[in-house]
C-alpha cells in the first residue's frame, strides 16, 4: 500500500524538469505562456483534475467535428476544440513549470460522496460513436453541456482556494467562456 | 452542505485521506429541451434571474415537492409566475431530454400537471445513461400548461426539479412563443383552454446571430467567419477559427486559436 502510494510521488518527483521562470508573452505560442511560481496545492489540483477534464473534452467535440448534423453546431465544436486544445497545451505546461504530474491516477469525482458517477466516463465518450446520426446532435449536446457544467463547477475550486494569479485568472476565463458555450449550446439544443 | 471530493492526493504529496471542499450547492441535473425555466434562464432567453443562469443542475430538495423551485429560497425566481415565462409549442407527443452532470442512481422521473402526475419512467435504482430522453403524450392537456418534470435519487432523499412551460397542441414547428402582453402579476398565466392554432404570439429573437462589419470593433455574440478582420484595443486581428463570441473569446494571448494578430 505505501509503495502504491508512493509511486506516484516518486514519478512527479522524477518527472519532466521545471521550465525556464521567465514570463514570457511573447504572442506566438499559447504553450509560451508561463504562469508565477507562487500557487498552492488548490491550484495544482484544479489543474490535474481540468487537464484529465479537458481530454475527455477533445475526445467529445473530436466527435461533433466529424459527426454533428448542425453546421453551426459543428462550427462551435471546432472553435471549443480549437481554444480547448490550446487551454490544455497551457496548463500542461504549467505543471511541469512547477514540477507537479499532469497525470492523475484516479479519474476525479465531484459527486464522489453521495454515490454519483460524473457526468462525463468513458461509456459516455463511447456513446458519442455509436450513436445513430439522427440522434448525434441531441446525445452530444447532453453530454457536453453536463461536461461545461462541470467545468464551471471545477473552475470554483480555484476560485474559492487557489493562490497562483494566472490559475485563478485561467477558472475565471473558464467560467466565463463555458458559460458562454452553455448558452449558445441551450439554444441550439432547443432551435 | 459540504461536498467531498474524490481526488488521488498522493499526486499532491498530501496525506489526508481525502480534501474537502465547501460548496454552495449541489448540482446534478435539468431538462434542456423543451427548456425547462432553468435552462431558459441559463440560456440567457429569460434574464436576471440571478445565480441560477449559473448552475441550472442545482435545483435539488428533499423528494415530494410540487414547486418549480423545489421549495428551495435560493431558487425561488423559478416559481414566480410574474416572469412571463416563454411557453414551448409543441405538438400532443413531447420528448424531454434531460442534462445530468452526476449520474446519480435513479428510482424514477416523474412528470405532473396540475398536481397530478401523467407519467412515470422507473430508474432502476440504476445509474441512468449517457442521454436520458422521455417521450409523453400531452393530448389530454390541450393549451398553455406548466408541467413539473422531477428526477427521484436512488440512494438519496433528495430529488430534482423542473417546471417546463409548454403550449400543447401549438404545432411543433415554432420554436418559441412569448405572449404579447404581460400576464398579470398576481396570478399565474391565464391557460386558455385550447391552442390558437395558427396564432404564434410573438417570434422571439432567434435568428442566428448577425454578421459582422468588416473592420469592426470585435463584440459578444456576432457570428465571425474565418478571414474576417477586428480590431480590439486598437489592434487589428483576423479570424482563423470560425465561431460565434462569447466573453472570453475576445483577441488575446489566450485566444490564439481563434484570433491572429496583424
Amino acid at each position: 500500500m505505501i509503495v502504491a502510494l508512493l509511486a506516484p510521488l516518486l514519478l512527479g518527483a522524477c518527472g519532466t524538469p521545471a521550465a525556464p521562470e521567465s514570463p514570457s508573452t511573447s504572442g506566438t505560442a499559447v504553450a509560451e505562456i508561463k504562469a508565477a511560481q507562487d500557487y498552492n496545492d488548490t491550484d495544482v489540483m484544479f489543474l490535474q483534475m481540468f487537464v484529465h477534464h479537458q481530454r475527455q473534452g477533445l475526445q467529445m467535440t473530436a466527435a461533433a467535428v466529424g459527426r454533428a448534423q448542425d453546421p453551426e453546431l459543428r462550427t462551435l465544436a471546432e472553435a471549443v476544440r480549437a481554444t480547448e486544445q490550446d487551454e490544455l497545451k497551457m496548463i500542461e505546461g504549467w505543471l511541469r513549470g512547477w514540477g507537479k504530474p499532469t497525470e492523475v491516477d484516479t479519474a476525479p469525482n465531484l459527486h464522489a460522496d453521495h454515490g454519483g458517477l460524473p457526468g462525463t466516463g468513458p461509456a459516455e465518450i463511447e456513446s458519442l460513436t455509436t450513436v445513430a446520426d439522427a440522434e448525434f446532435d441531441t446525445a452530444f449536446l447532453s453530454l457536453f453541456l453536463a461536461h461545461q457544467h462541470n467545468a464551471m463547477e471545477l473552475a470554483n475550486l480555484v476560485k474559492d482556494g487557489g493562490r497562483n494569479a494566472d490559475t485563478m485568472a485561467f477558472g475565471e476565463r473558464v467560467r466565463a467562456s463555458r458559460q458562454g458555450e452553455i448558452q449558445q449550446m441551450l439554444r441550439l439544443m432547443s432551435k | 452542505m459540504r461536498r467531498r471530493i474524490s481526488y488521488p492526493l498522493v499526486a499532491l504529496g498530501m496525506i489526508a485521506s481525502s480534501l474537502a471542499v465547501p460548496s454552495p450547492a449541489q448540482a446534478h441535473g435539468y431538462v434542456s429541451n423543451p427548456p425547462s425555466r432553468q435552462a431558459l434562464c441559463a440560456a440567457g432567453t429569460v434574464r436576471d434571474c440571478g445565480p441560477i443562469q449559473f448552475e441550472p443542475q442545482s435545483v435539488e430538495a428533499p423528494k415530494g415537492s410540487q414547486r418549480c423551485d423545489g421549495g428551495v429560497a435560493q431558487w425561488s425566481v423559478l416559481s414566480d409566475e410574474s416572469r412571463n415565462w416563454p411557453a414551448r409549442n409543441v405538438g400532443n407527443s413531447v420528448t424531454f431530454t434531460w442534462v445530468m452532470t452526476a449520474r446519480h442512481r435513479t428510482a424514477d422521473w416523474q412528470y405532473f400537471i396540475d398536481g397530478t402526475r401523467i407519467a412515470t419512467f422507473d430508474g432502476g435504482n440504476a445509474q441512468p445513461d449517457a442521454t436520458v430522453s422521455h417521450t409523453i403524450d400531452l393530448g389530454r392537456f390541450p393549451g398553455r400548461q406548466r408541467l413539473l418534470a422531477v428526477w427521484n435519487i436512488g440512494d438519496t432523499p433528495m430529488a430534482f426539479y423542473n417546471c417546463v412551460d409548454l403550449n400543447v397542441g401549438g404545432g411543433g414547428a415554432v420554436p418559441t412563443t412569448r405572449p404579447t402582453t404581460a400576464p398579470p402579476t398576481t396570478a399565474p398565466p391565464v391557460t386558455p383552454t385550447t391552442a390558437p392554432p395558427a396564432a404564434p404570439t410573438t417570434a422571439p429573437p432567434v435568428a442566428g446571430p448577425p454578421p459582422p462589419v468588416a473592420g469592426d470593433s470585435w463584440a459578444a455574440g456576432v457570428s465571425y467567419r474565418t478571414g474576417d478582420v477586428v480590431t480590439y484595443q486598437g489592434k487589428r486581428f483576423q479570424c482563423r477559427q470560425g465561431h460565434t463570441s462569447i466573453n472570453s473569446w475576445e483577441p488575446s494571448i489566450f485566444t490564439l486559436a481563434l484570433w491572429l494578430p496583424l
